[in-house]
């Protein structure tokens, strides 16, 4: 089922959380919804799922207009941040709460329930812990009982609110994987609220950055990392290196001189230069302009601090390469750019 | 040689280890000190304040025998009094029970102007003393009082010196208890789960009976229990409102009183023991019940 939001406008007493938004959820696939914390994204999630109404916009599911539904009405699973399980039921009285509550007409038979929620169950691997109490089980495991409660209604839409956030590194990691494989499978339309651009790039179907309650871009993973749309998208995506510079002629000055960068044109007059750390390469040069100040040897990769100038650079590469390089810090060397982004200061 | 003597001394070591380990038979090991002292400080302090009087109480009624006990305490008045006593408590406790929790429902869900004022006034019938509450109320509701007049002119209904004058006293004292429980356990309340029950596609209904009320019957019953405790003990406020007719609306401790003036004391003694030990029963029964909710409510 498709989601379209035309100019959603929501406020906080004098705070705006989303300034006239529109987006289109194209039906059956995974979107996330990016920002930093106070970007509205959550908001706009809870909107969707109808647990916060707008001042102004429209909202349509499947094309039908959805504002004037009750959240109960909209066919909407919803997974919380902090998973909400109903603490005082069991794993099974959980997923069985929204079968439970329908209408006397539309519910199913006890039996019927039954084999729903162990069917549910099996689906995310939680079958054995089917008696137990939320209190008893792990963040992950959690997640994965707000997961199934939410889908034992049959959802045109998932609706999930940072659904990872409250886990560690590697439970993380393991479960996003396991969400996208379940996400293939039962091509359920999929919205979900990140601040984590890691779990954005490597979860979702299309990405959506937002900044200050509002839209910045919307595409592909591969598309937002490689063609930022504006200089937020570009910070908010990965490491980069915040370079002041003038651009006179498609060639833009970094510190005084001590670089120069080609860019793609447009841009005149002061701007700023982002680069990402693997585009820098560097070069050892026994009187290069700039200093190795530091190397940090991450896992397989290697960061490097660097100084030219005054300005304090970062470089990435793979730790072979700077075995070939034979690099240590105080050595002296040159940089140059592979790749830059030059936007109007 | 030297070898068996140290295998001799660790051996030695051991067992000392497992004597001194195994002496305290109930205690658990903790990281916490002061177990000891403590637990030692607890028990002498109940013994003191609480136990010995309770202790005196239950010596004085037994110089009557078990008979002479058994006939003091099952006098129809005494029986009746015992029935006014924990009747009208129970009834009071359960009303405080249902608006209590709607107070407490509405001071936490609601902002509204002077919600700080009307949330210092819950705490009134604690500090008032009980004798006053008392004369007001039965200002209030005798037959040319504000309230009485008017009920008894259109409805014929007679609240004071009436079982029902008892138990709007009883009420009026026991309101905070149910409030104060509740109010906390409702503030902490996450309101995830009450959206997550909307979501799921519950009624408002059945998001509280099935979301809300769990979560706040442990503190309910708490609140209900405290209330009960306090009606039962209860004397300034009701034997001014009560009218004190034997075997109709006279409570317990009044009558407790009235046969301390008779100078009857095993007698007082013996209704006082027969009231204890109800009063402890029902207790430990709402205390059971509550421990079994919380169980299954487990965190």
């Amino acid at each position: 089922m498709a989601i379209q939001v035309s100019g959603i406008t929501k406020r906080f007493n004098d705070f705006t959380a989303l300034d006239s938004v529109d987006l289109e959820v194209r039906s059956g696939e995974l979107l996330a919804l990016l920002g930093p914390s106070g970007s509205g994204k959550t908001t706009l999630l809870r909107i969707m799922a109808g647990l916060e109404s707008p001042d102004a916009g429209g909202l349509l599911l499947n094309g039908e207009e959805a504002l004037g539904l009750k959240p109960r009405d909209r066919q909407v699973g919803f997974v919380f941040q902090h998973y909400a399980l109903f603490r005082h039921m069991s794993v099974f009285e959980n997923v069985a709460f929204g079968l439970k509550v329908r209408p006397r007409g539309q519910r199913p038979s006890s039996a019927e329930i039954r084999r729903r929620v162990a069917e549910l169950l099996e689906l995310v691997q939680l079958s054995p812990f089917a008696g137990r109490y939320p209190a008893q089980l792990s963040g992950g495991q959690r997640q994965r009982v707000a997961l199934a409660r939410a889908l034992a209604i049959e959802p045109k839409v998932l609706l999930l609110d940072e659904p990872f956030g409250a886990l560690d590194a590697k439970v993380r990691k393991e479960l996003r994987r396991w969400l996208r494989k379940l996400h293939d499978d039962i091509h359920i339309t999929s919205v979900f609220v990140t601040h984590d651009q890691e779990e954005a790039l490597e979860l979702a179907d299309r990405v959506v950055v937002m900044n200050q309650g509002r839209i910045e871009q919307i595409g592909t993973p591969a598309e937002v990392y490689d063609h930022p749309a504006s200089a937020f998208v570009y910070e908010f995506l990965g490491q980069v290196n915040r370079l002041d510079c003038t651009v006179e002629g498609g060639i833009a000055h970094v510190g005084g001189g001590a670089l120069a960068i080609a860019t793609d044109g447009g841009v005149q007059g002061p701007a700023v230069a982002y680069v990402r750390p693997h585009d820098l390469g560097v070069t050892p040069a026994a009187g290069g302009p700039a200093r190795i100040s530091g190397i940090h040897v991450v896992g397989p990769d290697a960061r490097i601090d660097i100084d030219l100038a005054g300005l304090a650079l970062e470089a990435e590469m793979d730790r072979e390469r700077l075995a070939t390089l034979g690099i240590v810090a105080g050595d002296r060397c040159s940089v140059h750019i592979d790749r830059a982004r030059v936007f109007a200061r | 040689m030297v070898a068996a003597g140290s295998g001799a001394v660790a051996a030695g070591r051991e067992s000392a280890v497992t004597v001194r380990a195994s002496l305290p038979l109930f205690r658990k090991p903790s990281v916490l000190p002061g177990f000891g002292l403590t637990l030692g400080f607890t028990l002498s302090y109940l013994g003191f304040i609480v136990l010995l009087p309770l202790a005196a109480l239950i010596l004085k009624s037994s110089g009557l025998g078990w008979s002479g006990f058994w006939a003091a305490v099952t006098t129809p008045r005494v029986l009746a009094a015992f029935q006014v006593s924990f009747g009208l408590s129970l009834a009071a406790a359960l009303t405080n029970a249902i608006f209590g929790f709607l107070v407490a429902w509405v001071l936490v869900r609601y902002d509204f102007p002077g919600k700080r004022l009307v949330d210092a006034l819950v705490d009134l019938p604690f500090a008032l003393p009980t004798a006053v509450a008392g004369i007001a109320l039965s200002a209030l509701y005798a037959p040319n009082g504000w309230i009485g007049r008017p009920l008894d002119e259109l409805f014929g209904l007679k609240v004071a010196f009436t079982p029902l004058g008892i138990a709007i006293a009883l009420t009026f004292i026991g309101l905070p208890f149910v409030v104060r429980t509740v109010q906390p356990i409702l503030q902490d309340l996450p309101p995830e789960e009450e959206e997550a029950a909307a979501s799921l596609g519950a009624s408002r209904l059945q998001a509280f009976s099935g979301i809300i009320l769990p979560a706040i019957l442990p503190a309910l019953v708490t609140g209900f229990a405290l209330s009960f405790a306090r009606g039962v003990g209860e004397y300034g406020s009701v034997i001014f409102i009560a009218g004190n007719m034997p075997g109709l609306t006279e409570i317990l401790p009044l009558l407790i009183v009235i046969k301390l003036e008779q100078y009857d004391y095993a007698g007082a003694a013996a209704v006082g023991t027969a009231m204890l030990g109800v009063s402890f029963v029902m207790l430990l029964i709402l205390n059971l019940l509550q421990q079994w909710m919380r169980s299954r409510h487990a965190r």
